[in-house]
This record gives structure tokens, sequence and C-alpha cells, in this order.
């Protein structure tokens, strides 16, 4: 005989696949949350990385390169270059700014990076066939008569209002001024799929700083055999700049960026799982509730409350395996079609799958402790 | 003597709403008897069958089932319900999802047997109700009497010292019924059951060893 609970399941199978599917959906809610932030987290250290700087320096009380408001002079620059121990010659200056270029009459996001060519903070890799880079201006020898390059190098994945590619040729507005785009890059996004936009540095402090000579940031390397720990206190002795390292850089972009704003996002996880224990919990207890008679007579027949209690919670076992699994499963795939960056840590799925089909068992298991209540007199009539 | 009750008395509710549903029975049923148990409605035919099937504890009093003291406070009453004891029920409350055989099987099972035992044993009650054509049929495919020729079958299975029928004609035509009690005399003369049997139905009395009538929770003949 097939085992009861089977059958029962069977008998029963649109609660059991409503139950079911609402496990599945909460569980990949769960996951692709966990894998947006998991994708930010990715996103915002990436361009970081890909610069190799290693020191990263902004305007004192800003609390950070990419965390307040920081505005430099350029003065820094011959300062910072010769401090001993920086690399020589390795100092950038830097705009690193979000903004709303205006395409096609509509604004869309972009991060705008403006700095010197040939200098840290570039693209990682420029498309072959697609444009060139945009024509460098002479910053260092700055004239008011001197125009920028009005021209723009963008990502691959930055796109017109109605999804169609940027061709190059084409134009985009940012502080009203028009800009060529000459090239595309493959290179990284920033959180949320926002993608950067590579302009000089000259351009960038025309269009966003009405052509103030100050930049946001600088960013430098190390001589190899300077601790840039070191070097940061050296700077931060100057009292007029903050400098940090790679690590604390990393550390103080990802809580800014991702860990406070997705504290109500992991609050809301936690949620989701208790409403995945409450589902289950409530199937359980209304099954249970129903089956009073059916369980009264198991139990006038002989049958104890373990067994009766077991017969439930297998049941209450094989859903939340089933959504559990058909979650994590979901939630890969979605991940895959999502429209921004979501990436799904094995380890973190391992722990919220066994999260979940604890909440899930807890839930189900108290809700079958109401079998003790049933008395096995339902089975009666109820005549006294 | 399969069965010795000594001053059972069994109350619901509290305070002035307290109803006396069995008070002070003592009764003795002998192995292999057909005991009738008839009254009005709401005298305590079920409450004293559950007192006397271990489905309640009573308030006051003493069991002897089988030659065993039941100890309420101590004793696993579901294993005693599983080893000694049958029921039927007015309402068959045959598992819905089961097929008959099924049915059976499932109280085999909780009692004890293993699967294989199990489904030939109850193959072969079904048979003796007149069921063989009827094992893979689920209750909704059943009629009434059929559901509780199962119920018998199912009673049966564990080898009960006492089965305890409750009303097993009520939800029944007269055919059905007659059908029935023929069942019952039936396994009376092949498995030497004891059978108690709670009724309002006359015709029953005829095959029986004793008739107690109740009124007002007490035994008022026997």
């Amino acid at each position: 005989m097939t085992h009861i609970f089977l059958k029962d399941m069977a008998y029963r199978r649109t609660r059991v696949v409503m139950t079911t599917i609402g496990i599945v959906v909460l569980i990949t809610l769960i996951l692709l949350l966990g894998g947006i932030m998991n994708g930010m987290r990715i996103q915002v250290q990436q361009y970081i990385r890909s610069t190799e700087a290693n020191l990263w320096i902004s305007a004192e009380g800003s609390g950070g390169a990419f965390t307040g408001f920081s505005l430099l002079v350029p003065e820094y620059l011959v300062f910072i270059n010769h401090t001993k121990g920086v690399k020589r010659n390795s100092v950038s200056p830097l705009i690193f700014a979000h903004a709303r270029p205006v395409i096609n009459g509509k604004a869309t996001k972009s991060i705008i990076v403006g700095y010197k060519q040939g200098k840290l903070g570039g693209p990682t890799q420029t498309i072959p066939n697609q444009g060139r880079m945009f024509t460098p201006s002479q910053y260092d020898d700055y004239r008011p008569e001197d125009q920028p390059p009005a021209e723009v190098v963008i990502d691959e994945k930055m796109r017109t209002p109605s999804g169609r590619k940027i061709p190059i040729g084409g134009k985009i507005y940012i502080g009203g001024k028009e800009l060529n785009v000459v090239g595309r890059t493959k290179s990284l996004m920033f959180v949320l799929d926002t993608p950067l936009l590579f302009m000089d540095l000259r351009t960038a402090q025309e269009v966003l700083l009405k052509n103030s000579l100050h930049v946001n940031m600088m960013i430098a390397k190390t001589e190899p055999d300077y601790s840039a720990e070191a070097l940061v206190e050296e700077l931060d002795r100057n009292g007029m700049i903050e400098a940090r390292t790679l690590d604390q850089t990393l550390t103080s972009i990802i809580e800014n960026y991702v860990d406070e704003p997705m504290k109500a996002v992991q609050f809301l996880r936690v949620m989701l799982w208790l409403a995945a224990g409450i589902i289950v919990t409530m199937i359980t207890y209304v099954t249970t509730l129903e089956k009073t008679r059916e369980i009264g007579t198991l139990k006038a027949i002989g049958a104890s409350d373990y067994y009766i209690v077991m017969l439930i919670l297998k049941q209450v076992i094989l859903m939340s395996s089933a959504g559990v699994t058909l979650g994590v499963f979901l939630a890969f795939l979605a991940a895959n079609l999502a429209p921004i960056f979501v990436k799904i840590d094995l380890l973190e799925t391992s722990v919220v799958a066994i999260i979940s089909f604890v909440v899930c068992c807890s839930g189900g298991y108290l809700a079958s402790r109401k079998v003790l209540d049933v008395d096995p007199m339902i089975a009666f009539r109820g005549e006294l | 003597m399969i069965v010795q009750a000594k001053g059972l008395t069994k109350r619901f509710g509290e305070g002035l709403a307290q109803i006396v549903a069995v008070d002070d029975v003592s009764l003795t049923i002998e192995t292999g008897e057909l005991v009738i148990v008839m009254g009005d409605s709401g005298c305590g035919k079920t409450t004293l069958v559950s007192l006397l099937g271990c489905i309640l504890t009573p308030d006051n009093g003493q069991l002897t089932l089988d030659g065993q003291v039941i100890d309420y406070a101590g004793q696993d009453l579901s294993q005693v319900r599983r080893q000694k004891i049958g029921f039927v029920f007015q309402l068959f409350n045959l598992i819905p999802y089961l097929s008959a055989l099924e049915n059976v099987i499932i109280a085999m099972q909780i009692g004890g047997f293993s699967r294989f035992e199990a489904e030939k044993r109850a193959k072969d009650l079904l048979t003796q109700v007149g069921l063989a054509r009827r094992l893979d049929h689920r209750p909704a495919q059943l009629s009434g009497g059929e559901k509780q020729r199962v119920s018998f079958a199912r009673a049966l299975s564990n080898n009960p010292k006492i089965i305890f029928a409750d009303e097993p004609t009520a939800n029944l035509d007269s055919r059905q019924s007659d059908n029935l009690m023929n069942l019952v005399r039936q396994l009376r003369q092949e498995q030497q059951t004891t059978i108690v049997i709670v009724t309002h139905y006359q015709a029953l009395q005829k095959d029986a060893d004793r008739v107690i009538y109740m009124q007002d929770g007490k035994i008022l003949t026997d």
C-alpha cells in the first residue's frame, strides 16, 4: 500500500500544490533579494578594484572617496606625487559622480568617470571596431580659453530610452552640454547595473562643476616596498585630505551603497522567512482542524499521537522539501533572466534552504501538535 | 468474562450545566456475548460504550478488560484500543482517500501487522464480509451497507477481544440493516467475537444474548 500520507496529499492536492507554490515563491524571493545584494556588492567593488589603485584620497571630512561630498584642489596632485612611498607619477585626479545624461530627450542613469587618459581610473577594455577613446585635453597647462573635448566613451550596455544601442556619433546631453559618443567600452557596471560613462577630466569638470578645476578624489599606487596603511597615516597628517587604503575604501563603499540601504531588504528577507513559516503553520493547522473526525477515528482504532503527528509531519517535510528545492531552482532561473545583475551564492543558497526548511517544518510541527487536542470521541456522533 | 465495569461514572460540564452522562454503572460482559444497548437519545449509551472502549476516562469507577484493570493514569489507552478493541461507527468513518482494502490495512498496520500480513488478512476479511469485488473501491464508491461492512472488517482486523458498534444501522435502510445483522450473526458464529451494539433497531433484539436498557445514565434493565 502506498503510504497513507501520500494518498492524503493526493486527495488534498490543490491545497498541497498551493502551499508548495507559496513556499516556492517565498524562497525564490528570499534568494533573489540576497542575490541582488550580492550583485550590488560585486558591482560596487568592480570599478574600484579595476583601477589597481591602492591609495584613495578625498577631501578631509568627506568620509571617503565615494561616501560623502569631496572636492579637492589640483594642487594636492603635486603634494601627493612627491610623498615618499607613492609611486612616482601614479597619482590620477578623478571625478566620479552619478549623472542623468539625456538621450533622445529622456534622462537615463549613469556614472560619469572623468579622468586623465593614460592615468589610473580608465575603462578596463575598449571594444575593437567600436570607435575610439576621447581626445585628451591639456589638463596640466590649462588655459580658460581651452575648450575641453565634447566627447564621451560609453559602456556597451548603455541604451537609449527605447532600449536601442547608442550609435557611435550619437549625441547625449549632460548639464545642457552636447557630447559626441566616440567609442564604446566593455567596462564594468556600478551598483544596480549603472553603466560607466568615461570622459576627459576637463570635460567632466565643465559639465558637472561649471569649469571648476576641482576633482572628487585622487587615486594612486604605492611603491612596492611601502605599506599603504603607513602612507595613509602619513597623508592624513596633512590635515586637509583624507586618505584610505583599497580595503578601507571597499569597506566604506559597500557599507554606504549596499549594507546601509539594504537593511530594509534584510528585514524583508526575515519577514519572508516568517511568512513561509506562517503559511505552512496555517495550512497545516487548518488541514488538521478539517481532519479532526479522521484523526479521531485513527485515534479510536488505536493510532498513537506520535503516529498521527508523523503522518502530518511527513506531508510538511515533503511540501517543504519540494517548495525549497523548486524555490532554489526558480531563483537561479530568475537570476539569469533578471534585468539587473543578480549573483546567488551557493553557500548562501544552502544556508537559506536549510533555514527555510527548518522554519517550514517547525511551523508544520507546531500546527500538527493540534492533533494532541483531538478527542477520539469525535469519531462517535457526539451523543452523550 | 471480557468486561467488568464497577461504578463507572462520567460527567460533562460544570456547575449547573453539569450532566451526568453515565451514573454509577456496573456491568459484566462474558466472552462471545452479543449485547445490545438500547435507550432514548441522550440516555448515555454512546458514553457508556466509549468508557468501556477506553476512549473516555471515567470520573469514578473501575474497568477491567480481558482480565486487566485499566490504569487510566499510567497506561497508554491507544495501545489497549489497538490490541483488544474494535470499533464500528454510525457514520462508518472510513478514510475517504483510501480504498476499502487500504482502510482495513491501515488499522492493521497501526496494530503492528506487517504490510504483507495486513494485506492478506484484509483481503480475507473483506471477502468474508462479502466485498471481495469491492477491494479497490473508495468509500465514495460504496453504498452505506458496503461501507458498514468495510467498517466491520476494519474492526475485526486486529483480532479484538470485543467490538463496540455504535448505531451501526442508523444510516442504513431496512434491507441494508437486515444484511448487516446477517453479517453480525455470521461473524459471531465464525469468529466467536464479543460484540456490543448500541442501537435503536428493534429487530436486533432477537439475536442478542442480553439487552441493556439505559435511562438518564443508568442501566434500567439488563
